[in-house]
């Protein structure tokens, strides 16, 4: 059994010959399987079968990926991959919420269709934007935190997020109040510079 | 240092946010921007935008880091946690009834382990139910938590075992609802294609060709159940000790594993040696990836090495996709052109340049092995090696060519005063026909026969019928006088000599 393998990343990567497709494919994988796997939960979905969501839709996007040639007018295949997966999602949740939950449609299906074809509807349009845009966020914030030491984290965490005020934070993580700022800025530069590479935007040189 | 003229530069600003925390540098500069409310303003200003800190107080609701673990890969059990076998098995196992034993599973009492791969784990056991020995395969607990990987083991090993066929590895049960799922297939004593060939080298034509007719009929039987194999390899190929059979093992569970790694992206497991080139691109496969992998495996089995090789399973892909193979009869010259022609087919790149089934492919190689066996000791190209082996009886041999030598002769002018434009098909062409029927052709008689020589084709039929009898007799003879070499030489003379007539005989030519 030496030989087990995943070919679909190994054929993608003959498929594109280009390492920043491969790195789009890479973190079109590391958004969308959690992404996926959560909205298929908040539909209602079991875990089983938000899995089997979560591998219907990327098989469906990596066969799709046959589909696309290098052509500058296409513009770049991160966005064009992007595009496809996100016309994909909207179609699906579309459909889910006009149809019984029951019964699954074959997703590939769905893929092909402009999104004008079933009109998406605008709350689930924002809302997978929104959730997209949060997994995103995740995602950066996952790679961040192992970055940085845990108490400039969690100064991060609390006046970022939880809403202390620097002196509240630098009471309750016993630091001074000018680290606190410090650290805080280091997670906020690092989360921008994070979300800014998962959306395949190159790396403004650190900030401005 | 806290004046306004050692302000920190924006340089280093980028440096505090970017680099080690507890670098000198990063120290250094922290210290003082930490005192100054100028430089934290700076700060503030360059480490984010409105952007972000929206999104930073909006989207945060629900991260929950320690329970997320989305890094690629974190399914696949590290190094770490497989060092221990044996606490790794007993995680999946119940303790065992019997103190020798490993543990238990189901009915099955656990005996050892005998091998672990990226599906799971396989077991010798006990059925204690019907008391004879199993292998129990338990899928690896990054599988069983995979929903989707969990329902095509289910799926796929219900379906496996439907095929019952005695080059098949039998199915007995499958627990899909266990903690860990499992199935029970039939116990096979013995040793992988793969161990045997590590182990004793290529093999010989005979034991290529009987791998290929027994390995192609196995996936013919699924194929009709509408089960494609899509991991043939030595691995999965089982030699029975002490008998020459070959049972196929692990129909169908590829997907399995499919499933699970598709998302952890990157994770490439061993060398990819064997798939189809229809795998290596993504695309859909069909019952003819099993036979390019069939081929795969027979190229492996005739020289010990899989016929598309490269340093990193990228670049065994980027072969199996775009460069042709070596020809087999170049790597080893042991194999006959015909054997070489049929892996060359399998190894097609195109799925429908290959044979059409599975069956086909035992048919011909079948075909071949007959013929072969009938060859060798029988006229033309078997008295060459016939004669390196038998200096004494040479001259003999010798004899038997003439009188083909004589045949040939006799049907030329035949063919000139019939004028016919295949005058280049001599008699000689026939016997080389008769033994060596081309690949994929059903009928054993000649192709291009002289027919000029026969009237009709009855007489055709005959004559090839009894040319391979005789071809036959010869062979027994050739065996008894090796197994005997005390034989009377003059017996064996007179018998060759018997045969030299029946060869007139049978001659057309003789026959006004």
């Amino acid at each position: 059994m030496r030989q087990a393998i995943s070919d679909t990343r190994n054929s993608l990567l003959l498929r594109l010959s280009d390492k920043h497709d491969i790195a789009a494919w890479d973190q079109f994988v590391a958004i969308y399987q959690p992404l996926v796997f959560r909205l298929a939960r908040s539909k209602g979905f079991q875990e089983a079968d938000a899995h089997d969501i979560v591998q219907e839709v990327l098989l469906a996007v990596s066969k799709a990926i046959h589909r696309w040639e290098p052509n500058p007018a296409r513009g770049r295949f991160r966005d064009w991959l992007f595009r496809i997966a996100r016309n994909l999602m909207i179609n699906f949740l579309t459909r889910r919420k006009h149809q019984s939950l029951v019964g699954s449609e074959c997703i590939a299906e769905l893929i092909d269709l402009q999104p004008a074809a079933t009109e998406p509807d605008p709350d689930v349009t924002r809302e997978f934007e929104l959730e997209y845009r949060r997994e995103r966020f995740w995602l950066a914030a996952d790679k961040v935190r192992q970055q940085v030491k845990p108490h400039t984290w969690d100064a991060f965490r609390l006046t970022a997020i939880e809403e202390y005020s620097v002196a509240e934070a630098a009471r309750e993580l016993d630091m001074k109040e000018g680290s606190v700022v410090v650290a805080r800025c280091r997670v906020l530069a690092r989360l921008r510079t994070a979300v800014a590479e998962l959306e395949g935007q190159p790396d403004e040189e650190h900030g401005k | 240092m806290n004046n306004s003229d050692s302000h920190v530069t924006d340089g280093q600003l980028r440096v505090l946010m970017y680099e080690q925390e507890d670098s000198v540098e990063s120290v250094e500069i922290a210290r003082h921007v930490e005192t100054c409310e100028t430089c934290q303003a700076r700060l503030t200003d360059l480490s984010s935008d409105s952007q972000i800190e929206l999104e930073a107080s909006h989207l945060f609701s629900g991260y929950e880091p320690a329970v997320r673990g989305v890094s690629p890969g974190s399914g696949i059990p590290s190094n770490a946690a497989m060092q221990s076998e044996v606490e790794f098995d007993k995680g999946l196992l119940g303790p065992p009834t019997h103190p020798e034993m490993l543990g238990r599973i189901g009915r099955y009492e656990i005996e050892r382990r005998i091998g672990s791969g990226g599906m799971g784990v396989v077991f010798k056991a006990i059925d204690t139910e019907l008391n004879r020995p199993v292998a129990v395969k338990i899928l690896a607990p990054h599988l069983s938590r995979n929903g989707a990987a969990r329902q095509r083991f289910s799926r796929e090993s219900r379906a496996a075992a439907a095929v019952v066929h005695e080059h098949v590895v039998a199915i007995h049960n499958v627990e899909a609802n266990a903690e860990h799922p499992y199935l029970v297939m039939q116990y096979v004593s013995g040793e992988s294609l793969q161990s045997r060939v590590d182990r004793t080298g290529p093999m010989s034509v005979e034991q290529i060709l009987r791998i290929g007719v027994q390995a192609a009929r196995g996936l013919a039987a699924a194929h009709l159940q509408g089960i494609v194999h899509r991991d043939i390899k030595p691995a999965n190929i089982l030699l029975e000790d002490g008998v020459e059979r070959l049972l196929i093992t692990d129909f169908g569970l590829a997907r399995t594993v499919d499933d699970a790694s598709l998302t952890h992206t990157g994770v490439v497991a061993g060398t990819p040696a064997y798939m189809s080139p229809e795998q290596a691109s993504g695309d859909a496969v069909d019952h003819r990836c099993d036979l390019f992998s069939l081929g795969s495996v027979l190229y492996f089995v005739a020289t010990g090495h899989p016929p598309f090789r490269a340093e990193r399973a990228m670049g065994v892909l980027h072969r199996i996709c775009h460069h042709r193979h070596r020809p087999l009869w170049q790597v080893n010259s042991n194999v006959p052109d015909e054997l070489s022609a049929v892996i060359d087919r399998l190894l097609e790149k195109r799925p429908s340049k290959r044979f059409t089934s599975a069956s086909t492919v035992a048919d011909v190689m079948a075909h071949i092995l007959q013929s072969l066996q009938n060859r060798r000791p029988s006229l033309m190209m078997g008295l060459r090696s016939w004669q390196r082996r038998h200096r004494l009886v040479s001259w003999m041999a010798a004899a038997v060519l003439l009188v083909v030598a004589g045949l040939a002769a006799k049907s030329l002018p035949n063919l000139e005063r019939n004028d016919r434009s295949t005058a280049s098909t001599t008699a000689t062409d026939t016997q080389v026909s008769t033994m060596g029927p081309l690949t994929g052709s059903q009928s054993t008689a000649p192709q291009n026969s002289n027919a000029v020589a026969f009237t009709d084709a009855d007489d055709r039929s005959a004559f090839d019928e009894r040319l391979t009898e005789i071809a036959n007799s010869l062979q027994v003879l050739e065996v008894r006088h090796d197994s005997n070499p005390s034989d009377p030489f003059q017996e064996f003379q007179l018998e060759l000599r018997s045969l030299e007539q029946s060869l007139h005989q049978i001659d057309p030519t003789n026959n006004p």
